[in-house]
């Protein structure tokens, strides 16, 4: 057998033994890639399936077994193919498989269609009743690029997701995975790097939007003598939010790839992946994508003989908002509890173990790889001129399509919401968006033309954040989810900011009063004035924004607040101790209510309409979610 | 920042369970050269015994030099840490907004009447622990509820009662008769090819796959279900938890080569050609369970 470095080393090793494989130089990193790329069939008939945490969920697992065995028993191997992937991102519809190189889209699909699926790719004809059928014009599709949902979007990064096998490091390489590494390495250049970086326009997708160009050339100013760090923020904490988790999880060496570059332009020594332990997935894929570019030579001593070392680690989280705040996370890296401290020195400055640090989130990470692979002039005609790039969002909450979207920045809310989400999923109007999670604001609905860039949501009173959507229609209480994201936010609160303990804790008390009929009109103007107070006298950015969730619902649903205050009436019908239960004449007398009734509140004969007693009713909504006839009535 | 399951409650703090040091130094020794520190040493801990038993932590600040109170400190602030033992089973219900708005707090309520506890709390028993989490990442199949490593999507609270059942009785456990989902391989030896199915030794109703192994100096037989899905096997000598064999073909005498490494526990993961079309890697680690079924 040939040894690394010698000619023929690539092709005999991949027939041989792909597992010993080890890159030496740039040139052997694009034998390999024409040596897979000459693998591909990309018309072979092929299954997707996404075993992603969602449709993990809905049981693709089973489906995917089910497959496995099918192709085994009927000795398909040959003619049939089977790639399972990450996140596709149309969540809601899992378990699914896409065929290729038809298109065909089957969703929510049971063990017992696999044999179907299967050979009808063979034959190359489809399953029309599995295909996906719009649920409000029944429009059925047969290529899965024409239904609005996806056809809407812009996946530049949530596109390759479908492509590779996320443990599989040599579906990343064929796809054109690892490429830039050749430019870069062999322009020697790392000024380069961060002017192209600069060029492309690209900001920071974790919320606050700072320039990534601007960040990396301060890094590579710093003396690096004692070591320098990058961090990718994988402590995606905003509840209602998981673009980062969907790219960790289906794409992670797309991540590497971006630090690797990074590192490369910023002369930065060692690289750090922290991950929330809510996500196990993501760790699992990342472990493994880590330990096979270590092994093939992409990361380590030395990176494909270029005598440029940088390596990879990753630090899981134990549980804690406030370590998506960079001090904290750099606390939280370094061992400590994860309490922000005051800036400057700033973590470019002084950041884990004192060393300059830069920290970048995931999404923005896996920007990189784009830039250089489209040029960064190229990657600027994305967006608006100052939001350039695609965004991932998380679209979730009272929508028809609920799941993950990428678009280009500065596209409306509206065309999020309606076109490529389809508008409200229920029979009840949408109100709001919420974006940005527990620092961000509400968008009422009369202000869905606003346009999805940072600048333009901060007018309006929200933010970018990291990319939560929350839709919100007429049966979501306003006041009840600014109490929602105070429990939050007093929960998480670190304590360190006596304004943010305690603040976050009375805001939280008196929206709790109002909802429960306690509320005076005096609590608006102590809350307006204590969240003012919080945002100016706290030091991390939890802090600072903690008072958003109230301002904005003050700033756009102050009706709703008096409503609750002056009638001691909750309009959504949310707010418990505002509300009754009752049956109305829609009432089949089916008892099924009956049964369900914790307390026996509910008495009725059969085929007559019950009665609630209003004086044993806690409103636990039990009877509701049993009703089948939209007999129970919330006031 | 975490709220009262946090706090020090002496009475359940001393463990039923024996603490073994060795375990706690090597787990230590383990993330001495690592980063994450002490979060990482508390996260394995965790991981192992369900909580933070107090003797461990006693190890931990003897071995580290970090007092005891500050890594009490430590592990009240985060959310993944418990100071007291769980239950069997762990029931979480996701709160994250999407959650939240779809109706996640009924959810949490029903769980809460049924077991008779508050979330965060210990039934009597020791059957179940309920706990919220802030999110999970799964917000378009809200509300999302994990019992025992499996998820749940659109839990309605109608459902609860059924869910409550199914994590009694066992999630994990796999009805061998009835799952189709659990199907035969017939596996080969990489060097010969041939067979390792045993007509003569029946597991799980289904011939066994032979193979031989080797450890300690010793060898003899194994017979592995041929079933995939299930990991009942039987042994001519035992193997003790977590230790790492060798396979030898029954045929050709030659031992199977690991060729990559376990992504669970870094043992050797062994690849056998399948009938009808790929492979199949088994962990070689006696206990793990991770085992990958490609197609070619």
């Amino acid at each position: 057998m040939k040894r690394m470095g010698e000619n023929g080393y690539v092709k005999q090793s991949f027939v041989q033994d792909t597992e010993t494989l080890r890159l030496s130089s740039v040139n052997e990193l694009k034998e390999l890639r024409s040596i897979l790329f000459e693998t591909l069939d990309e018309n072979k008939p092929r299954l997707v399936i996404c075993a992603g945490t969602a449709c993990h969920a809905s049981g693709s697992n089973g489906i995917i077994r089910i497959v496995k065995k099918y192709i085994l028993e009927k000795r398909l191997a040959d003619k049939v193919a089977l790639r399972i992937t990450g996140c596709h991102g149309f969540c809601e519809m899992g378990p699914f498989i896409l065929t290729e190189p038809q298109q065909a889209f089957y969703v929510q699909v049971g063990l017992g269609d696999v044999p179907r699926i299967v050979e009808a790719l063979l034959s190359d004809k489809y399953v029309e009743d599995l295909l996906y059928r719009d649920p409000a014009t029944g429009e059925k599709y047969y290529s899965r690029d024409d239904i609005p949902f996806f056809k809407h979007q812009q996946r530049s990064i949530l596109g390759l997701n479908e492509k590779i096998d996320p443990i599989r490091i040599y579906d990343y390489i064929a796809q054109g995975g690892y490429s830039v590494l050749e430019e870069v390495f062999s322009k020697q250049n790392a000024d380069w790097i961060v002017q192209q970086v600069k060029r492309s326009g690209l900001r920071g997708r974790g919320g606050a939007g700072f320039p990534t160009g601007l960040k990396w050339e301060m890094l590579a100013k710093q003396s690096g003598d004692q070591g320098k760090f990058l961090v990718c923020n994988a402590d995606e904490g905003d509840p209602g939010a998981y673009m980062d988790r969907s790219v960790l999880e289906g794409n992670p060496h797309s991540i590497i790839e971006g630090m690797i570059i990074g590192a490369y332009g910023t002369r930065a020594t060692e690289g750090i992946v922290y991950v929330r332990n809510e996500y196990p997935l993501a760790v699992k894929h990342l472990k493994i994508a880590l330990k096979q570019a270590q092994e093939l030579g992409l990361l380590g001593d030395n990176i494909l003989g270029t005598g440029f070392s940088f390596d990879i680690k990753i630090v899981i989280g134990a549980g804690a908002f406030v370590c998506g705040e960079e001090t904290a996370l750099i606390r939280s890296i370094e061992g400590k509890s994860g309490e922000p401290r005051q800036r400057p020195p700033f973590p470019v400055q002084k950041g884990v173990d004192g060393k300059p640090t830069v920290i970048n989130n995931v999404e923005t990470w896996a920007n990189i790889p784009l830039i250089f692979k489209s040029g960064a002039d190229k990657f600027a005609t994305v967006g608006t001129e100052n939001n350039t790039g695609t965004k991932i969002f998380s679209l979730v909450g009272k929508i028809k399509n609920t799941g993950l979207v990428e678009v280009p920045m500065g596209i409306t809310v509206k065309e999020i919401v309606y076109d490529i989400g389809g508008g409200a999923s229920g029979k009840a109007e949408l109100k709001a968006v919420q974006t940005g999670g527990p620092s961000g604001g509400c968008i009422p609905a009369n202000m869905f033309d606003v346009s999805v860039d940072y600048e333009s949501l901060a007018e309006v009173g929200s933010i970018m954040g990291s990319g939560g959507m929350i839709v919100m229609d007429e049966n979501t209480c306003m006041v009840d989810i600014a109490r929602y994201f105070m429990n939050f936010l007093k929960n998480e609160s670190c304590g360190k900011c006596f304004a943010c303990r305690k603040g976050t804790q009375r805001m939280y008390e008196i929206l709790d009063d109002i909802s429960n009929g306690k509320g005076t009109l005096e609590h608006l103007d102590l809350l307006k004035e204590l969240a003012e107070v919080v945002k100016d006298t706290t030091m991390c950015g939890l802090g600072q924004t903690a008072s958003n969730p109230v301002l904005s619902t003050l700033r756009y649903f102050t009706d709703e607040y008096i409503e609750h205050i002056e009638k001691k009436h909750c309009p959504a019908g949310v707010c418990k101790a505002l509300i009754t239960y009752s049956i109305n004449e829609n009432c089949v007398g089916c008892q099924a209510c009956i049964r369900v009734c914790p307390e026996g509140a509910i008495t009725g004969e059969k085929k007559q309409r019950h009665v609630i007693d209003a004086a044993k009713c806690i409103k636990c909504g039990a009877c509701r979610s049993v009703c089948k006839v939209e007999a129970v009535d919330v006031v | 920042m975490k709220q009262d399951t946090a706090i020090l409650n002496r009475d359940n703090l001393y463990a039923e369970e024996e603490i073994d040091s060795k375990d706690i130094l090597r787990i230590l020794e383990k993330y001495a050269r690592s980063r994450g520190g002490l979060v990482a040493i508390l996260e394995e801990i965790q991981s192992k015994y369900g909580y933070l038993p107090e003797t461990a932590l006693r190890t931990v600040s003897e071995r580290t030099g970090r007092s005891l109170v500050d890594i009490y400190g430590v592990a009240a602030f985060y959310r993944f840490f418990s100071l007291k033992p769980k239950g069997k089973h762990l029931a979480c219900v996701c709160l994250g907004t999407a959650c939240h708005v779809r109706g996640a707090q009924e959810v949490v309520e029903e769980f809460e009447q049924q077991l008779g506890i508050t979330a965060g709390q210990t039934t009597e028993d020791r059957e179940f622990t309920l706990e919220t989490v802030n999110c999970l990442g799964a917000c378009a199949l809200g509300p999302v509820v994990v019992i025992d490593g499996h998820y749940f999507s659109k839990v309605e609270r109608s459902k609860v009662k059924q869910l409550l059942d199914q994590g009694r009785k066992g999630l994990d456990k796999l009805d061998i008769e009835k799952d189709e989902r659990i199907f035969p391989v017939d596996v080969r030896c990489p060097h010969c090819n041939q067979s390792f199915k045993d007509e003569t030794f029946i597991i799980d109703g289904y011939p066994s796959l032979k193979a031989n192994v080797a450890m300690d100096h010793k060898q003899g037989w194994i017979r592995m279900s041929s079933l995939y899905g299930s990991y009942n096997v039987c042994t001519e000598h035992e193997i003790p938890e977590d230790m790492i064999v060798s396979f030898i073909c029954p045929h050709c005498d030659s031992e199977i080569p690991g060729t990559s490494t376990c992504s669970e526990c870094e043992a050797p993961m062994m690849p056998m050609p399948v009938d009808g079309g790929g492979r199949i890697k088994i962990c070689t680690r006696r206990g793990c369970k991770n085992r990958m079924l490609d197609l070619v």
